[in-house]
């Protein structure tokens, strides 16, 4: 019963990191932007959520879309006025240059909203439903609906509208995309922006199930890496995958190796995963 | 012949501070010098052969670790725990370098952020190295000789660079960098130069990290294989200048300063004027200090412009 229990947390666990690893993997596909940022913009989607909730009163699950627009304009504009400047400048740089925003994003998070812990936490926090004595809680199950759901809708975007399609004929070839038309300085602005939205759904769910602070960006960010190297880059259901994997593995960790262990069975795991199969993951990319 | 004599009065300078300075400027210019050093030590493999290293703050822990088990586990001398830290980092690079130096680029980077991850889980359940608890060191109070300590080991560093910049293996180590496969061709042992790299860079991590594990005498897991340290060593490096024999030295000097006159004012705007330094620095110097300087006697002003051209989309 344990067992089932623990796999039950982490497939549920598991939908939401898939959720804030989807982002990163969309940015890092089309841009080729490895952004350290990412763990600061779901941070910030977090307190989005949670100011709506607390401050408004708006359902947190309602609030999520709203929270996603104010972070597509944050991502917009970030990409749009910083990262294009950039853009062809050599790897490191860019990793430096979000490493140098998730500072930035991190304090100014602390200076407008305090280091204290915020959990967003609805009249419905605490129910839960028992299915075959197995315990469910409603707002980690709803986290992880939700997730599926944004999966399901990046999956649609990309393969089914005009604007998925130059985002993938970018990823393919900036040069002949940009012959057919694509504005690549907008475009990739646009594509940032649905990656920082994303980031911002996921910041929204995390503040349910756990607490929001300005810090919790950089662990983040480690955790959206790693789901992002072994789902691939080219499939958001790979991501999702990739997610439920590191969140099962991280539940059963937690019992059965020691609490210690957590963070790194997730690194074992991708290192096991990249020495093994080098070219499955260099292939996606 | 006149730089020589330049670097030399620097260097001499550096020495004999510990005679006119006060404690306070001592502690500072001990934390100075480790955090060039492992700039340095990172510049080795992530400047010269392009392979940028998330994995240092674990030689780094190693070399504490390594430290303070033969110090205070064991009773044995300080000289005798920096060789047992440096020889399990450099041990540790040869392990982890074979399989992980096969991956290039971002891959490379990432697996490499989980090793710190990885030993630091290892160490915290291992009862010799004191558990999560930690570990005590003896206790010293001789700031002066920590920095000397430091200051060499900063000096061997930097010469270690120089002598790789002007060598058959140094070159080796370029070509790698600018395209592994041509390396390849052209009779470069890839595999063994990559992992040479890596098992220096290791060394004079792992020395650093000793010297700082004996100078604040207690040491635990979470401050040992601390990956904001790497995330330092990288900027440090980058701002300064990859791959020049200077770059990080000026790099991680100029951003120590830059930080701890900030952080004596309000911490948290410290931090966030860190952040812009960094940002402001890529878009503006992406290839560092040291060719800023290259750039503006040739171009003045223009040279900040022209970087913003070259890179923006």
């Amino acid at each position: 019963m344990l067992f089932a229990q623990l796999l039950v947390n982490g497939i549920l666990l598991g939908g939401l990191y898939g959720l804030m690893a989807l982002g990163m993997a969309l940015v890092w596909g089309v841009l080729n932007i490895v952004n350290l940022a990412h763990g600061a913009l779901i941070m910030l989607g977090g307190y989005c959520t949670y100011f709506l909730f607390k401050g408004a009163g708006i359902d947190p699950f309602a609030a999520l879309p709203l929270a996603m627009l104010a972070m597509f304009a944050v991502g917009y504009l970030l990409q749009r006025f910083v990262l294009n400047l950039v853009i062809r400048s050599a790897q490191l740089n860019t990793l430096l240059i979000t490493f140098g925003l998730e500072v930035v994003l991190t304090y100014l998070a602390q200076l407008a909203f305090s280091a204290d812990f915020r959990t967003i936490n609805p009249s419905y926090a605490g129910a839960n439903i028992s299915v075959f004595g197995v315990t469910i809680p409603l707002v980690r199950l709803g986290a992880f609906a939700a997730a599926l759901v944004l999966a399901a809708a990046l999956w649609i975007l990309l393969e089914r509208t005009r604007l998925g399609r130059a985002i993938r004929a970018t990823a393919q070839n900036l040069v002949a995309a940009r012959l057919y038309g694509v504005n690549p300085a907008q475009l990739y602005a646009v594509t940032f922006g649905i990656g920082a939205a994303l980031a911002g759904a996921a910041g929204g769910l995390y503040g349910m199930v756990s607490q929001v602070t300005p810090y919790i960006g950089a662990s983040l960010t480690a955790k959206s890496f790693v789901i992002t190297i072994m789902g691939g880059l080219e499939n958001p259901f790979g991501i999702v995958l990739g997610g439920l994997v590191i969140g099962i593995a991280e539940a059963l960790a937690a019992i059965y190796l020691g609490p210690t262990f957590t963070d790194a069975i997730s690194f074992g795991l991708l290192v096991v995963i990249l020495v093994l199969r080098p070219a499955r993951s260099l292939g996606a990319a | 012949m006149l730089r020589w004599l330049l670097l030399a009065l620097c260097v001499a300078a550096l020495a004999a501070l510990p005679l006119i300075g006060d404690e306070v400027m001592i502690q500072y210019g001990i934390d100075a010098l480790l955090f060039a050093t492992v700039a340095q030590a990172w510049n080795i493999l992530g400047g010269y052969t392009g392979y940028a290293s998330f994995g240092n703050s674990a030689f780094y822990g190693l070399g504490t670790y390594g430290t303070a088990i033969a110090m205070a586990q064991l009773h044995l001398p300080f000289g005798v725990g920096l060789a047992l830290g440096a020889a399990l980092a450099v041990a540790c690079a040869v392990i982890i370098g074979l399989p992980i130096l096969r991956l290039r680029g971002h891959y490379f980077a990432i697996a490499t952020l989980g090793l710190s991850a990885c030993l630091s889980a290892i160490i915290a359940n291992l009862d010799i190295a004191g558990r999560a608890v930690g570990l005590i060191l003896p206790l010293t109070r001789n700031a002066a000789m920590f920095y000397e300590d430091a200051l060499a080991l900063l000096v061997a560093a930097t010469l270690t660079v120089f002598w790789i910049s002007k060598s058959r293996f140094g070159v080796g180590l370029i070509a790698i960098r600018e395209d592994e496969d041509a390396a390849r061709v052209m009779g470069v042992n890839t595999t063994l130069y990559k992992v040479a790299a890596l098992m220096l860079s290791a060394f004079f991590t792992a020395i650093a990290g000793g010297i700082h594990a004996y100078w604040i005498t207690f040491i635990d897991p979470a401050g040992a294989f601390d990956l904001t340290l790497n995330v330092r060593m990288v900027i440090m490096a980058v701002f300064g200048g990859p791959g020049t024999v200077l770059g990080p030295v000026i790099g991680s000097f100029v951003l120590t300063l830059v930080y701890d006159t900030l952080a004596s004012g309000i911490s948290t705007a410290a931090a966030l004027l860190f952040g812009l330094v960094i940002v402001l620095a890529v878009i503006f110097m992406p290839r560092g200090l040291w060719d800023l300087g290259a750039g503006w006697r040739q171009f003045g002003p223009r040279y900040l412009l022209q970087n913003v051209r070259m890179h923006r989309l």
